[in-house]
Formats: C-alpha cells, sequence, structure tokens
C-alpha cells in the first residue's frame, strides 16, 4: 500500500455552462493580447525624443512692429530714475503693457556676483521695470533667466531676488519653473528648452547688461537671450555670432532696456574685480534691439562693425546698426 | 497513444534545438533575413511584454510572443516543454547525468521555493514598467543567446571578456543545477515560465485522470515529471511543462491531456504565492529600481561606452535591449561584447563596442538587421559611411593621444590610421612635420589630425594602431549621433 492514492474524483460530464466558462477565460485573454498588440506594435516607443511641443518660434511680443525702432538714452540721476525718464520718453509703459498682460523681465542675471561687481542686470534697473509694469496694469510679472552659476545663489547674491519680490515680482528659474521645447529655427539654433514663464508672456522685456565678453568681444541684449535656454549651451559658442542673430530673429522682445549702470570693461563675462567696473550711470530704452545694442558696444568703445552679429542681425531686418539715426537722449 | 505524443514533444524539442544552433549561426549570414535569424528572440513572450511594459512599443515581430502566449491560456506551458531550447539542455543533461531512477520520486516533488519564480517575474516587469526592462537578464531564450554569443563564440573568433564569463557561467550553473534537479531553473527561476505558469492557469486543455478508480497511487508519473507539477492528486497546471511524460508512464492509462469533456475534473490548487510576498516583492524591486539607473548619468548619458550603429538614444536603448547578444553573434568583425562594468548596472550584458577586438565596417548594417526588440533601429550603409561629407549616424569620434602617438611623440614615422579611415574625404589628415629625434638629427614625419565632423567612429584606426594596448588613437562616444547631448560641435 502507499498514501498516494489519491480521492477518487467524481464522475465528470461538463455541463454547457461550465463549458463555456472553460473555454471563455482563454478567449477573453486571447483577445485582450490580440487588442494589447494592435495597439502598441510597430509605435514608437514612449523614450523616443519627444516632438516639439511648439513647432512655431516663439510668439511675437513686440507692441508695434510696423513703427520704426527708437532708441532713448537716459542718464545722471541714478537707475529708477533713468529708467523711468527714458520709459516716459517712449510713450510710457502704458503704451507698451496693456491691463491683464502678463509680462516677463528678463535681464542678466547669470552670474554668483554682487551688483557692484556689474556681471548682472543692476537690481534698481529690474526693480523699477517691474514697478512701472505693475503700474501700467500688468497682472502678473515675472523676473526670469536661466541663470549659468547655481540660480538660487545667483538671484539672491545679484540683489535681483529681492529687488524683484519687493517690487512685487515673482522670481523664475529652471530650479522652480519648466520648460518649454521649442523649434527656434535658425542654421544653428533648432530645438531648445525654453523657461517656461517666457512662453507664456504676453509681453517680454530684454534688460541686459553693458559687458565685456571674452569671446564676442560685448554682450549685451542678443546675447541675454542665451539666459531663456535651458541645457547644454556651451556648444553655442563656437558660433557666436551666428546664434546670436538666431536668437534675435527668435525672441522678439516688447522692449530692449540696455543697463549701463555699471559697464564691465574687462574680464567678462564673469568679470569680478571692482576695478574693471565703470559707473557710466546711464540706461537705454529701445524698440530697435539691433540700436539698442550697437548703442552698448559703444560704450565699450567698438564700433557696429566690430560686432559681427549686427550686421548680421540687420540684414535679417530687426533694426539698423546706425543706432545715432534713431536715438534720443532725455 | 501516449507514448507518441512524448515522441512527438521530444521531435519538437530537437527540432527547436537546431532551429536555435541554425538560426545562431544565421545572425552572422547576412543572406539570412535578420527577422528570420533573431526570431526565437522575437517570439519571446516575456520580450514581448517586458519591452511593452518599459517602451510601450511592441517592436518587429515581437508581437508573436504575445500569440505564444494566447495559445499558452489555452494550451498551458507548452513552450517550456516543447519548445524553449534551454529548457531541452537541462533536460538533454538531467536524462544523462540526473538522479537516478529512485531518487526521482524524491526531486521531482513539489517545493514551496518553487513559487520563487514568480516574484522573480514581479520584480522584472515592476522593473520594467519603470523603464529599467532586466528582463532578459534572466529571460532564458535571451540568457541562451548571450552566452553563446559572448561565451562561446568568441572563443573561436577570440577574446573572451569578463561578461562573456558571467553570461556563460550563468549558463553552465543552469546546465550543472540541472543534474542535480531536472529543470531546476524552469521550475524555480524562470521568469519565462512564470509568465506562461500564470497564463497556463486559463488553458482548458491540461492533464486530466481518466475516471474513477483507474489511478492506483503508483507515482510512476511523478517519476517521469519534468515539471514538478504532481500530475497525481491536485495537479498543479502552472508547474506543468506539457511534457506529457506522465501518459505514457501511468501504468493504468488512467492520464489523458485534453479538453474539459476528455477525463474528470481534476482541481489545480491555487498560486503558491501569496499576496503580500507579491506586494513585498514589487515594492522592494521599485525601490532598487532608481539606484539601478542611478549608475549613469551627465551628459554622456552611457559615459564610456560605445553603442554599436543605430543603437537608440540610452534611454529608448535601456527600455529596449534584453542582452541577447543577437548583435554581437552578428557582427563580422567581433567588435561587440557584453559589457561588465562600464556601464554601470543598469548597463549589465548591454552590446558596447570594443575596437581593440574589432571596428565598425562601414559597408555593414547586420547587428540593427538582427535586433528583435530595435533597441538597434535599421540603419542604411550609407547612412554610417561619410562618404562625400558628414555621415548621418556616428557611434563616436577618435582622438590621437599625442603622447602616445609615433610621430607625435617619438619622431618615428607612422601613418597608419589615416591610411585605414574609411571615410572620403578622410577623416584623418596627415600634416608634415620636422621633429628632433633622440640624438638631434631632424626627422620629416606625417602627424595624424581628426576632423571631428567626419569620424563616424568606427574605430578602424584605433584597430589598426601599431602601439601596442592602449592605442595612440582612440575612439570615444563624444559625437555619437545617437544623443544629441553628447556632442562637442554646433551642429
Amino acid at each position: 500500500m502507499n498514501d498516494h492514492r489519491p480521492e477518487p474524483a467524481a464522475p465528470y460530464d461538463p455541463t454547457r455552462r461550465e463549458l463555456l466558462t472553460r473555454w471563455g477565460a482563454p478567449v477573453l485573454a486571447g483577445a485582450a493580447l490580440a487588442g494589447l498588440g494592435a495597439g502598441l506594435a510597430g509605435r514608437p516607443g514612449r523614450h523616443r525624443p519627444p516632438a516639439p511641443d511648439v513647432t512655431s518660434v516663439p510668439p511675437d511680443w513686440r507692441v508695434r512692429p510696423a513703427e520704426p525702432g527708437r532708441v532713448f538714452i537716459a542718464g545722471g540721476e541714478g537707475p529708477r530714475a533713468n529708467v523711468a525718464r527714458a520709459v516716459a520718453a517712449m510713450g510710457g509703459m502704458a503704451t507698451f503693457v496693456q491691463p491683464g498682460e502678463r509680462v516677463v523681465i528678463k535681464p542678466n542675471c547669470a552670474w554668483d556676483r554682487t551688483a557692484a561687481q556689474a556681471a548682472n542686470t543692476d537690481p534698481e534697473v529690474v526693480a523699477e521695470l517691474v514697478r512701472l509694469c505693475l503700474e501700467a496694469g500688468a497682472s502678473a510679472v515675472v523676473v526670469a533667466d536661466s541663470s549659468v552659476h547655481d540660480p538660487v545663489r545667483v538671484f539672491a547674491r545679484s540683489g535681483i531676488a529681492d529687488a524683484a519680490r519687493t517690487a512685487g515680482a515673482a522670481v523664475a528659474h529652471p530650479k522652480n519653473t519648466g520648460t518649454v521645447r521649442l523649434d527656434l529655427g535658425g542654421a544653428t539654433l533648432g530645438t531648445w528648452e525654453v523657461l517656461r514663464p517666457l512662453v507664456e508672456a504676453d509681453r517680454v522685456i530684454n534688460a541686459p547688461v553693458v559687458k565685456h565678453h571674452s569671446l564676442g568681444r560685448a554682450t549685451l541684449g542678443m546675447k541675454n537671450w542665451f539666459g531663456a535656454l535651458v541645457g547644454p549651451r556651451g556648444g553655442l559658442h563656437q558660433r557666436l555670432n551666428q546664434v546670436c542673430a538666431e536668437l534675435g530673429v527668435a525672441f522678439r522682445p516688447t522692449l530692449t532696456v540696455i543697463d549701463a549702470t555699471r559697464v564691465l570693461t574687462g574680464g567678462g563675462p564673469t568679470g569680478g574685480s571692482l576695478a574693471l567696473v565703470r559707473p557710466d550711470d546711464l540706461v537705454a530704452v529701445a524698440t530697435d534691439p539691433v540700436a539698442a545694442d550697437a548703442w552698448g558696444a559703444g560704450l565699450l568703445g567698438l564700433g557696429p562693425d566690430e560686432l559681427p552679429y549686427l550686421a548680421m542681425a540687420s540684414s535679417r531686418h530687426l533694426g539698423t546698426t546706425d543706432w545715432q539715426s534713431v536715438a534720443t537722449t532725455v | 497513444m501516449a507514448v507518441r505524443a512524448r515522441h512527438l514533444r521530444i521531435a519538437c524539442q530537437t527540432l527547436f534545438l537546431l532551429a536555435f544552433a541554425v538560426l545562431f549561426l544565421g545572425l552572422a549570414v547576412p543572406r539570412v533575413p535578420g527577422e528570420v535569424a533573431s526570431f526565437l528572440l522575437s517570439m519571446d513572450p516575456l520580450t514581448t511584454v517586458a519591452t511593452a511594459l518599459a517602451d510601450w512599443t511592441i517592436p518587429a515581430w515581437t508581437w508573436t510572443g504575445l500569440a505564444i502566449l494566447a495559445a499558452t491560456a489555452f494550451l498551458g506551458r507548452f513552450f517550456c516543454g516543447w519548445v524553449c531550447p534551454l529548457g531541452t539542455l537541462q533536460q538533454l543533461v538531467s536524462w544523462i547525468a540526473g538522479p537516478e531512477k529512485r531518487k526521482r520520486n524524491k526531486v521531482n516533488r513539489y517545493r514551496h521555493w518553487f513559487s520563487l519564480k514568480y516574484l522573480v517575474l514581479a520584480g522584472l516587469l515592476v522593473w520594467a514598467a519603470l523603464g529599467a526592462n532586466h528582463a532578459g537578464w534572466l529571460d532564458p531564450i535571451p540568457l541562451l543567446h548571450r552566452a553563446v554569443a559572448s561565451g562561446l563564440r568568441p572563443l573561436w573568433l577570440g577574446g573572451v571578456t569578463p561578461g562573456g564569463w558571467v553570461a556563460f557561467g550563468l549558463l553552465a550553473a543552469i546546465l550543472l543545477l540541472s543534474a542535480w534537479m531536472p529543470r531546476f531553473y524552469c521550475r524555480a527561476v524562470c521568469p519565462l515560465g512564470a509568465l506562461l505558469g500564470l497564463t497556463g492557469r486559463l488553458a482548458p486543455v491540461r492533464i486530466r485522470r481518466t475516471g474513477e478508480g483507474d489511478c492506483t497511487g503508483c507515482t510512476l508519473c511523478v517519476m517521469a515529471c519534468q515539471g514538478a507539477d504532481e500530475p497525481l492528486g491536485e495537479h498543479r497546471v502552472s508547474e506543468c511543462h506539457v511534457c506529457l511524460n506522465c501518459l505514457g508512464a501511468c501504468a493504468e492509462r488512467a492520464l489523458v491531456y485534453g479538453p474539459p469533456s476528455a477525463g474528470t475534473a481534476v482541481p489545480a490548487p491555487a498560486l503558491d504565492v501569496g499576496r503580500r510576498r507579491f506586494l513585498v516583492t514589487a515594492v522592494a524591486t521599485a525601490a532598487m529600481a532608481p539606484v539601478l539607473r542611478a549608475t549613469t548619468g551627465g551628459e554622456a548619458r552611457a559615459a564610456g561606452a560605445i553603442r554599436p550603429p543605430g543603437a537608440l538614444d540610452e534611454p529608448a536603448f535601456l527600455a529596449r535591449c534584453v542582452t541577447c547578444g543577437a548583435c554581437s553573434a552578428s557582427c563580422p568583425t567581433n567588435v561587440i561584447r557584453a559589457d561588465l562594468g562600464a556601464t554601470g548596472v543598469e548597463g549589465l550584458f548591454t552590446p558596447v563596442l570594443d575596437m581593440r577586438r574589432g571596428w565598425c565596417e562601414p559597408s555593414c548594417t547586420r547587428c540593427s538587421e538582427v535586433c528583435p526588440t530595435r533597441a538597434l533601429r535599421a540603419v542604411t550603409a550609407e547612412a554610417k559611411q561619410a562618404i562625400g561629407g558628414p555621415a548621418e549616424v556616428r557611434i563616436g569620434t577618435a582622438f590621437v593621444d599625442r603622447s602616445r602617438c609615433l610621430p607625435w611623440a617619438m619622431a618615428v614615422p607612422c601613418i597608419v590610421c589615416e591610411e585605414m579611415c574609411p571615410t572620403s574625404p578622410k577623416a584623418i589628415r596627415l600634416e608634415a612635420a620636422t621633429v628632433l629625434a633622440r640624438d638631434g638629427r631632424a626627422v620629416e614625419v606625417q602627424q595624424p589630425v581628426v576632423d571631428p565632423e567626419l569620424c563616424t567612429g568606427c574605430g578602424l584606426c584605433e584597430n589598426r594602431c601599431p602601439v601596442g594596448e592602449h592605442a595612440a588613437i582612440r575612439v570615444s562616444s563624444v559625437g555619437e549621433s545617437r544623443d544629441p547631448g553628447n556632442r562637442m560641435l554646433a551642429t
């Protein structure tokens, strides 16, 4: 005898219902698998590089694109008053910002440097622009940049975070805001992650500082758009002038405000030594980004022909390199 | 009748074992269509399921895995008993060197720890769902292909690497263990077996008893059983490999394999894994997933690794590569090896190019033809050749090591890398220079300089560089076309 003898099973005569249940389960499973196959077969897969969210270039933030661009230069009264006077000469901020619009101010806020070192846009200039936009009825003002050094430190050390928040603006950088993939066009530029607030803004004010730049000789408004891009930007320097012109085509600001409160005359774009900083106490407000940059280059002793991107931008109908013809000192 | 069924099974197993051998050799024969050569890999249901979970796609011919799975829902784990070449090899080993007859009754008993395979499956599928597709590490079909591709094939082509030894060691261990216990791997570890077992529980066609009182409880069926599924008494359908040995072994002819109407109902016990164990496994593997993925990073996502041409961008590549080694088995220059260490834990066994073993032949696209999951997308020879301008598909860039290069550092004339460079115009140009030899005499040499735009990273220069061991011109992955982040030149 052994212990393995199983219990006798009852004779089996399956009913129709039992048979249906028996066969139904695998039939359903087979159908589900066929559905899965039909749904997923040959798909590109979820890890393939995403197509750009928006295939066009960013929105054109200009107010009266048809009118010829102008530049107003103010100086001698400190950054806040200089900005206010130049904007007033341009027709006042209400001309450019309508009530309820979302405005982004894009300063040069790239380096872990204090305001006195002049590697970033002066915080007072930023604060005054925020104040003017809110006064004009902007529903929200965001001060945004994709800093080179750690953005939290940069926004704090530069004084721009405090100045912006005190004036009533929010601060946006890659550590606290998202990005949108944009096809920026151009022969070199292509597709980039762009700071989301910029893409969502109704109006954008480009507010660079005038600085020496070791590669481009000067960094001004068009180079400042590097800070709109998030990602490894290092490769763009191989064709710096080409890229600056292409950025000028991709980003069409409402206003370009060039901060020359302090001009970094050497060691740029990072600077550091106060001996390299020259207090010019000037601000230019422009609707012609090419003329604005040409004026800023002049402060560094550079003629328009010494910055090749200016001619490239001009040939793309972004403005004139002959800044004197459109500039007024107020 | 029953004897014939077993013979049929053995014939089928022999056929698929031969098919494995022939198709494996076919991987390296360009005349054999790539899809055919890798068909055994494509029809592996675990590859299909894991890839679908990891990359939300069922690439190329892997949909056939779903057909196998659907058939399993009707017939049970026939794949394990009739098709799987690793199962056949184990069966062969245990037939030749397995436990003697009187011990088989004991060794073929079901054991609780056989349920480990369900936890292995759960863990691998959780990883796959999180984008880390590592089913191929233990999936028998890729495991067998990989062991032969990276452990055996280099024996006659040269250069078995650590990855190859580990891959082959795994196969050797599985076969040795099957001498101790028939189909140990199938019973206790195999995640594919677990997937088919779960599906096979639905099967209406299964082992049944013919009628009341026929069974005498002699346990001859248990002695013959490959799956340890206890055809006697409560038959464990999820463990049964449908080898049909029990049918012939039964002296009373009391067992049949058939639909519900063919025999008496045999109650199948519940799966031997509690919900809690599944849950703990899922949570534990989910917690491990980020650790797996933390081993690479930065701008070059597979730092130090040159992937075959056509490789998808690293995250997509890792989501699809089942580490089967079909690419390395297909490579005419033997340049592709299974990685161990260079690409981190998540890159274990993934293909990388070792230019001292071979080079990426410009006119060859074989690896991208045979890849069953299209982790290597189809590329054309023209796209990787750089004839008349930069190539569309580049796997890296060569760099001259000027401190090792003969004309640069030793005042010794040499032009081998430039001579070898297959692009046109050549990505390596020679610049004439007059340098001083040790004795002060001036020597005219030609010093190689790489044009990074034209270089495809094929590695022929590195392969042929006369500076031994560590070549004086070496390819690194920077500039590879698959990863837009891993570049140095503005486009």
